[in-house]
Parts: structure tokens; C-alpha cells; sequence
């Protein structure tokens, strides 16, 4: 019925999407919910390990880190793009070619 | 029974959301859809035994980074708010120009191909066995937490501390230097 292979696939389907949207959009928060999608498909397969392989709770916690690295880097990618967006008054990709003003 | 439902209504909601999330034109519909895939992801949690991970996926992604995203996008909403200027021959308005949107969506399919090789003898090499699914989990991650991994349960601390001085340092307004 449900086995591993259906949960891999979402994953993999994820992952696809998310690096199809960091390739191919030119604003900053797309990329930024684009590195969303990566992580979450990351902890999709982590906790279906965990049920289908090893049966213990290690993927669960390897999960939640993932939720916290990921929180973590949300809030200092959005600091960075707020930040970008005082200096240059737009937030296209293709602006951001230096490292300080 | 329950849990087929379960998983066939977030698996839809995660197809649909997540092509919607690449092909729409609006940032903010965008962060919506993002809002709605990462709702079925915790249905999936639901369906693989992990209460506490899908309790936490909704609250901290639901409740939190994505209500970010919707004020970094209001903060930011200057004339690439809505990004009408590229257009993919007028018909996916988000994606760039022609050689972007090729790129991106090669790259997703090489990664697809060469990952689809693994699920041939997926089968036949691991042995799948299956925990009891209607087991409360918290219990057992919370002694974990503060005995196994406890080394990376203050690590995360300290990196969310780093995390929280170094946005407020980094998006502080632009005269106090």
C-alpha cells in the first residue's frame, strides 16, 4: 500500500521544484522559499527512514534540527534581503554583485 | 484507512501547491502556496507515525517562517512586487527569461533521472519493517533530546541566538552605524 518508494518520490518531486525555483527566479524571497522547499523534502526522507528502515526516533530529531537550522536561516536571509533592499532599492537577483556599498 | 486518506489528500495538496509556488506571478501568492505545501508535508508527518514532528513542522514553519516571509515581502514590496517585466513568452509570468526557465528545468530533471536509478532495487535491498503508528512519539524525543543528542540540542541554541543577534544586526536602519 503506502511503502517507502511513495514517500521518496514526494521527496524527490520536492527537491525538484525547489531547485527549479532557485535556477530559475530572479527574486530574492522566491529563492529563499525555494531553499524552504529543499530542506523540507531533507526532512520528509529523514522521518520515512525512520519508519521503513531503522524503526527508531533518531530521523524524527535529525528532522526537528533541520526545522531549527532552518528558522535560523530564514531569519538571517530575510535580515540580508531587507537589509539589500535599503541599499539598492530593489530585490532582482542580478542587482547584488557586491558585498558592501 | 484514515491514514490512506490522509496521504492522498496532502500528497494533492503538495503537487498542486508546489506548481502553483513555481508558476505564479504574485511573491505574495507565492508565500500562500508555500504556506499550503508545507501543510501537506505535516500530513505526511501525521501519516508517518511523527506527531511531534508534524506538530512542530505547522508551528514553527506555519506560525513562524512563513509570516516572515509575508512581512519581508511587505517590507520589500517595491516595484518588483509584482515582477511583470519577465515573462516567459507571456505565459508563465514568474520564470524569467527562456534561457533561465531551460536551466532550471533540466536541472530538475537531470537530478530526477539520476535519483530515479536508486529506486529500482529499493525494494530488494532494504528490509522494510514498520513501527506501530498510533504510538505517541513525545515522550520518547524528549528523553532522547537531553540524553543522546544533547550535544546538538545546545548547539541549536547557541546557533539560534547567533541567528536572532545577527538578523538584528544585520537589517538595523540604515543611520545608526
Amino acid at each position: 500500500m503506502i511503502t517507502l518508494e511513495s514517500y521518496l518520490l514526494i521527496s524527490v518531486f520536492m527537491f525538484a521544484i525547489g531547485v527549479w525555483i532557485m535556477i530559475a527566479r530572479k527574486n530574492v524571497v522566491a529563492i529563499l522559499l525555494g531553499i524552504e522547499m529543499i530542506l523540507n523534502a531533507a526532512a520528509l526522507n529523514f522521518v520515512a527512514y525512520s519508519k521503513f528502515v531503522t524503526n527508531n526516533l533518531d530521523g524524527h530529531i535529525f528532522a526537528l534540527f533541520i526545522i531549527v537550522v532552518a528558522a535560523a536561516e530564514a531569519a538571517v536571509g530575510l535580515a540580508i534581503v531587507i537589509r539589500f533592499f535599503q541599499i539598492k532599492e530593489t530585490i532582482h537577483i542580478d542587482e547584488a554583485t557586491q558585498l558592501r556599498n | 484507512m484514515f491514514l490512506n486518506t490522509l496521504f492522498f489528500l496532502s500528497t494533492f495538496l503538495i503537487f498542486l501547491s508546489s506548481i502553483s509556488l513555481v508558476t505564479t506571478k504574485n511573491i505574495m501568492h507565492s508565500c500562500i502556496f508555500l504556506l499550503g505545501s508545507l501543510i501537506g508535508v505535516a500530513g505526511l508527518y501525521v501519516t508517518l507515525g511523527a506527531d511531534f514532528v508534524a506538530a512542530t513542522q505547522i508551528m514553527v514553519y506555519v506560525g513562524g517562517i512563513v509570516i516572515l516571509m509575508l512581512f519581508a515581502v511587505m517590507l520589500t514590496g517595491g516595484k518588483d512586487f509584482v515582477s511583470r517585466a519577465q515573462a516567459l513568452m507571456g505565459l508563465i509570468p514568474a520564470m524569467g527569461n527562456k534561457f533561465s526557465t531551460f536551466v532550471g528545468i533540466l536541472t530538475a530533471a537531470v537530478l530526477v533521472i539520476s535519483t530515479s536509478k536508486l529506486f529500482i532495487n529499493l525494494r530488494s535491498a532494504i528490509p522494510q519493517n514498520k513501527m506501530a503508528a498510533t504510538e505517541s512519539t513525545v515522550n520518547k524525543i524528549g528523553k532522547l533530546l537531553v540524553t543522546n543528542h544533547v550535544l546538538a540540542f545546545e548547539l541549536s541554541s547557541v546557533l539560534l541566538l547567533g541567528a536572532l543577534i545577527g538578523a538584528a544586526i544585520i537589517a538595523r536602519p540604515k543611520k545608526i552605524f
